[in-house]
């Protein structure tokens, strides 16, 4: 049967373009951890290529286990000479072998529950208030390492902040932005950030209006549909889409702020998305061009910095949908340079995958465990007190392992930082 | 997908202490062999379904493919040495392979056993102060100088794709890079080595500089053919106090050609000396890697020179005075480091950088003496054009090490056919010039036809019997670097067998 | 007896012959010459015939701005320094010995030299090699160009053989240009450590040994015993000859760090004193111990299987 019409088919331009050259190996943290070339996206490329050329069936168990296996990190793409478009194809490839072969039962029940607020509300208000109750620092105790790390990751949402103010920045108002202000901009609230990180929310919405943006809530948004897509559930992720594209041209703003790395790269592929609905292609072209992450916004002019020097020591992770994915990497140092309370750490490595990948620690706990361990211990080495990453996966993936090895080091957004400097005041300059 | 395996005979070997050739060895069990295997390295790290082979039916040139009978990945030295016993007891042949970045096909298993060694990468030791590292086959190229830059020291072979080939993948190719212009290829690194012939006997080699045959160099360079690297004792390099990283921009690829021999010719030893036309450059500069190339150059020059910083820009100016003279455009300086980076990032991706222009990119790697550079380049752009096909060529020019690549769709016969012509044709304007068919990527199956134009019938011979010293059943890596046809008895042995001792 | 083959054809045959002959004597061998002064093992070479490649000499080819020559076996080291000397080049094999040496042997012997750790040892600096195998096969392997792996390294395998494997007829080699300024300098050593029992405040030797190691790396840096400088009419006190090479500037900063050195006055010397350094300061001939393990056992039968290369000496039948 051909394939040339499914989704991957499409993507053939892209397949092609991979000279098999494997400069994707070291940068594949799959392939690190499982020594498997099946496991690095020279090998899943050419398993996708397969499939296209019929040599490898729809079903194969084997094209299934290695796609499945990719954390969809994208770190190879800013590691390939050749451009290949390799989010696209792994999702493209996923969706194509998804309708022959329904997801794994844990990946569809979790999905569901991110399509439907009414679920997911629920959900997350049951997790803060176990949270609350201190259940998941119980359970990571009386539980096996394996079936404890999501309790952990749960647990390290609400961990005391070694230190740094547990205050958010009030003051904020009393920090008037600088000359004319730059624009309005509505954030994505995002569903796991809104539910289990809304300090962070309410930072980056702070820390924006301290660096001169008008915030401006957008009605009717939703989940961004990232892990659908990622999953292969293209139909919920293009449901979802639209729902969001309605909402944020409601809502008016200059521009849609992200402070969730994943969402910001889902976000910014809607065009490509939806290039195959020409009544919404256009609409998702011109959505994807306001998506900004909420460091590119802060780095436009600045941002302004916070006051002080040296501090609690602070090592920077970049999440790989905004390292690889959005190849946005200087505004995110331009966000620490303005951390002028803190001290910051090198983290060697810090361009590898966490493991975290979305819903991926759900569905292939051993291979995003094998990923965290090295993290771990670089930042371990790092002497870090506090690990910075812009990606609730992430903050959740380190903050759990570290959780789980009782170490007392803690994951913040970078925002939150600079929220948290602004309240104690801004810095010259 | 497959035909079942057939595993190549041993038909033909020079000398009597050779197992007896008429018997061939017993055809392999291949799920017997693997169910062994497994036994040793674990069943995760055997493949044998079809699908999981697909990607190590090719290395870093993927217009060649040999289907594999099975793959095992072994996991530390002990299980290195099990596997290749349990190959050797029951005659397997096989084929070692690191990272697959390999651009000759040098390590396509062709219906035998592939065995991978990148699960073998740990760094045994470093000693600054004796500026040597010991590590184990798999480790990748840049992580040695990642791991050593601490102390002030790097692995000196720089290949192109060093972010990801493997030390003993450098080791089997004696691999080069840009800057073995000044510090010479990994066969001028490499102090000591720990191997496993086939036969699955560990040695010791190394040079023979206290009294002993260079079996060791020897070894390098010999494409798999001759046994698998435990581990490897190689040197490191001080960084330099000081690097000037220089691109000279050109209207005519002679021009760039003559600067390279003026360099050369005025006694300036370069780090690096890289030559890219201007079908590269646009390669480079539509890709992520845009390094700032003139877009409108017809060849640009990259050079380095390094070492102390007294007497560097003296260095610096000379070539610039050389460029200038052969007619260059412009010299630029890179300013700083960053710039220096992304100067080295175009041209170290430049294959890749080609991967966007077509579906398929023939690769050569041939060698001529540095003055016929000029007149060389230009026959191959008439070559190429005389076939409809368009050359890339980006090499190391200080060395006369050519890279003339062609894009190309595979899925057209008669391009692809005039692909392979034109290679022929450029290859025989090589040689003519007195030149050589690879200079760093290796025989491997696809420079193997050219073997014959460049090597007498005696010399080919002889380097079969070099290949029986190490590897008598020809079972490490078959039908590689030598035509087979080539092992021939020699006539004129057949008479000396009873002198033999 | 004594054959002088004047080209590899003839070469060839006449191995040939000897091995065909090793059938039905003992006395087959062939002890391979070139100048005849240099092929003592300590080993006796038990051969019936001598074999002088001697005839096989001059330079072939040499095109400078390739910085490439190929040689005929038995060309002298004086005969390559001039030739290449005139363009401003030479071939840094300048091994231990005089200049009367033949490039053949000193290749054959891997003989390196006082600049080898900066220049590039033989084994280094050979690119390519006509030769006969023991069967009188004619190799040609590797050529004028400065990076070649097409096919098995048969070069290295004969470089440093001492003929065991193949009588080599002649050589491709690597040239560099010589240094814009080339200065050498005695270092002559305070009195102090020289004393019995005496004991600096500085250690000169030590500081040399770090200057070698740095980024003014010189040409060639040696220690010297006492009686070595009045054999060699150096100042008296001279403990270490350094060679420093490069352009102006370059050599201007390791004058510079030399003549810094705690301990140590630099006195300036002729470049030529190393032509006395390599001859006078040659290791003695003493018998050479080869590694005779499996693989060298059968490297040495493969390609001389009827043993008639200069059998004897490497003592593998001792």
């Amino acid at each position: 049967m051909s394939l040339e019409t499914t989704p991957l088919g499409r993507e053939r331009a892209g397949l092609d373009s991979c000279v098999h050259c494997g400069f994707c190996l070291p940068a594949c943290p799959t392939y690190l951890a499982l020594e498997d070339e099946n496991d690095s996206p020279r090998g899943r490329l050419v398993l996708m290529g397969a499939l296209l050329d019929g040599t490898v069936e729809r079903d194969d168990p084997v094209v299934r286990e290695h796609l499945d296996k990719c954390l969809g990190c994208r770190g190879c793409e800013t590691a390939c000479p050749s451009g290949v478009p390799y989010g696209r194809l792994l999702e493209a490839a996923r969706e194509t072998i998804t309708v022959d072969r329904p997801l794994p039962l844990v990946a569809r029940v979790v999905l569901a529950v991110f399509a439907r607020p009414v679920l997911l509300r629920p959900a997350l208000a049951f997790a803060r208030a176990a949270r609350a109750l201190g259940l998941p620092a119980i359970a990571v105790h009386l539980l096996p390492r394996r079936l404890a790390m999501p309790f952990a990751m749960l647990a390290s949402t609400g961990r005391a902040k070694a230190g740094t103010d547990l205050s958010d920045s009030r003051a904020a108002a009393s920090h008037p932005p600088p000359g004319a202000h730059r624009g309005t901009a509505s954030l994505l609230t995002g569903c796991v950030m809104e539910g289990l990180f809304t300090g962070v929310n309410r930072a980056t919405e702070r820390v924006l209006a301290v660096n001169g943006w008008r915030m401006r809530a957008a009605a009717g948004q939703t989940c961004c549909g990232a892990l659908h897509a990622h999953a292969g559930d293209a139909d919920t992720a293009r449901a979802l889409a639209r729902r969001n594209i309605a909402a944020f041209e409601a809502g008016g703003a200059d521009v849609v702020v992200m402070n969730s790395a994943g969402c910001g790269a889902m976000c910014k592929e809607y065009g490509h998305l939806l290039a195959g609905d020409p009544a919404w292609a256009p609409r998702a072209a011109a959505f994807a061009a306001r998506v900004r992450d909420v460091h590119e916004l802060l780095a436009e002019a600045g941002p302004r910095p916070t006051s002080g020097a040296g501090g609690v020591r602070v090592a920077y992770d970049a999440p790989c949908h905004l390292q690889h994915a959005q190849r946005v990497v200087a505004p995110a140092q331009a966000v620490l340079g303005a951390l002028r309370h803190v001290e910051l750490v090198a983290l060697a490595d810090s361009d590898q995958c966490c493991g975290s990948a979305g819903i991926f620690n759900l569905v292939q706990p051993d291979v995003a465990e094998r990923v965290l361990a090295p993290k771990l211990a670089r930042i371990a080495e790092s002497g870090a007190e506090v690990v910075a990453t812009g990606n609730p996966g992430c903050l959740m993936q380190i903050g759990g392992g570290l959780v789980l090895d009782g170490r007392r080091v803690v994951t913040r957004h970078p925002v939150e930082l600079l929220d948290e400097g602004y309240a104690r005041g801004l810095g010259p300059g | 997908m497959r035909e079942t395996p057939s595993f190549p005979r041993v038909t033909t070997s020079a000398f009597p202490t050779v197992a007896d050739p008429a018997a061939p060895p017993a055809p392999v069990d291949v799920r017997a062999l693997a169910g062994a295997l497994a036994g040793i390295v674990g069943p995760s790290h055997v493949l044998t379904r079809d699908a999981s082979l697909l990607v190590y039916r090719s290395d870093g040139l993927p217009g060649l493919a040999r289907d594999p009978a099975l793959a095992v990945f072994p996991g530390s030295r002990d299980e290195l040495v099990a596997v290749m016993r349990a190959l050797a007891a029951v005659g397997a042949p096989f084929v070692a392979r690191g990272a697959g970045t390999g651009l000759s096909g040098g390590a396509l298993a062709d219906g035998v056993t592939l065995l991978g060694l990148h699960r073998l990468k740990r760094i045994l030791a470093i000693d600054a102060e004796a500026r040597t590292a010991t590590v184990e086959p798999g480790v990748v190229n840049a992580s040695l100088t990642k791991a050593v830059a601490p102390f002030g020291l790097h692995y000196a072979p720089d290949p192109s794709s060093q972010t990801a080939c493997t030390i003993g993948g450098n080791i089997a190719e004696n691999a080069g890079g840009p800057h073995c212009l000044k510090y010479g290829v990994t066969l001028n690194h490499v102090l000591r080595a720990t191997i496993v012939l086939p036969d699955g006997t560990v040695i010791p080699l190394d040079r023979g500089d206290d009294g002993g045959y260079d079996l060791l160099g020897a070894f390098v360079g010999s494409e798999g053919c001759f046994g698998v690297v435990a581990d490897v004792t190689v040197r490191l390099t001080p960084d330099p106090e000081r690097v000037i990283t220089l691109l000279a921009d050109f209207t005519s690829v002679r021009a760039a050609a003559d600067a390279t021999s003026r360099i050369i010719a005025a006694g300036i030893l370069p780090a690096a000396l890289e030559l890219m036309d201007q079908a590269t450059i646009e390669a480079v500069e539509s890709s992520i890697y845009a390094a700032g190339y003139p877009r409108d150059a017809a060849a640009v020059l990259l050079i380095e020179v390094d070492g102390a910083a007294a007497g560097l820009e003296e260095d610096a100016a000379a070539v610039e005075t050389e460029c200038r003279g052969a007619g260059a455009r412009g010299v630029r300086v890179a300013r700083d480091a960053t710039e220096r980076a992304r100067l080295w990032q175009g041209r170290k991706k430049a294959f890749g950088a080609m991967g966007r222009v077509s579906p398929h990119l023939a690769v050569q790697d041939a060698v001529v003496p540095r003055t016929q550079l000029a007149d060389v380049l230009e026959e191959i752009q008439v070559i190429g054009a005389r076939h409809g096909l368009r050359v890339c060529n980006v090499f190391h020019a200080g060395d006369g090490n050519l890279h003339p690549n062609i894009p190309y769709d595979a899925g057209d016969p008669e391009q692809s056919r005039h692909v392979h012509q034109a290679m022929r044709e450029i290859m025989a304007r090589c040689i003519a010039a007195g030149g050589t068919i690879t200079g760093e990527h290796g025989v491997g199956l696809d420079k193997l036809p050219y073997m014959d134009a460049l090597l007498t019938a005696e010399t080919l011979d002889a380097m079969c019997t070099l290949r029986d010293v190490f590897d008598p059943e020809r079972r490490s890596n078959p039908g590689k670097v030598v035509p087979v046809r080539a092992c021939k008895e020699w006539h004129g042995a057949a008479s000396v067998r009873g002198g033999q001792a | 007896m004594s054959d002088q083959p004047r080209n590899v054809r003839e070469l060839a045959g006449l191995v040939r012959d000897a091995a065909t002959r090793s059938a039905a004597t003992r006395d087959a061998g062939l002890r391979i010459e070139g100048a005849g002064t240099w092929m003592d093992s300590g080993h006796p070479v038990r051969a019936g015939v001598t074999l002088s490649v001697g005839a096989m000499r001059g330079i072939v080819a040499y095109t400078p701005a390739d910085l490439t020559i190929t040689v005929d076996a038995a060309t002298t080291l004086a005969e390559l320094d001039a030739a290449t000397r005139e363009h401003g080049q030479w071939c840094p094999l300048l091994p231990w010995g005089d200049d009367r040496g033949t490039v053949g042997a000193t290749v054959a012997t891997a003989t390196a030299g006082p600049f080898a750790e900066s220049l590039g040892r033989p084994r280094d600096l050979v690119l390519g090699v006509e030769a006969v195998d023991g069967m009188g096969r004619v190799l040609g392997a590797g050529g004028r160009v400065v990076k070649n792996v097409a096919g098995f390294d048969l070069t290295r395998a004969i470089t440093g053989s001492w003929g065991t494997l193949a009588v080599i007829a002649r050589l491709h080699l690597r040239l560099r240009s010589r240094p814009a300024v080339d200065e050498s300098w005695a270092m002559v050593m305070d009195d102090a450590r020289d004393t019995p029992g005496g004991v600096s405040r500085n250690d000169p030797g030590a500081a040399l040994r770090e200057f070698s190691r740095g980024p003014h790396a010189p040409l060639a840096m040696l220690d010297l015993a006492r009686e070595d400088a009045a054999a060699l009419a150096l100042p008296a006190g001279t403990r270490a000859l350094v060679r420093i090479g490069g352009n102006g500037a370059f050599v201007a900063a390791s004058r510079a760090a030399l003549q810094s050195t705690a301990g140590a006055t630099a006195v300036a010397v002729e470049p030529a004193t190393w032509d006395r350094v390599r001859t006078r300061l040659a290791p003695g001939d003493r018998a050479l111990t080869w590694r005779w393990d499996a693989l060298s056992r059968r490297l040495r039968e493969r390609f001389d299987p009827a043993r008639v290369l200069n059998p004897g000496l490497l003592g593998e039948e001792g």
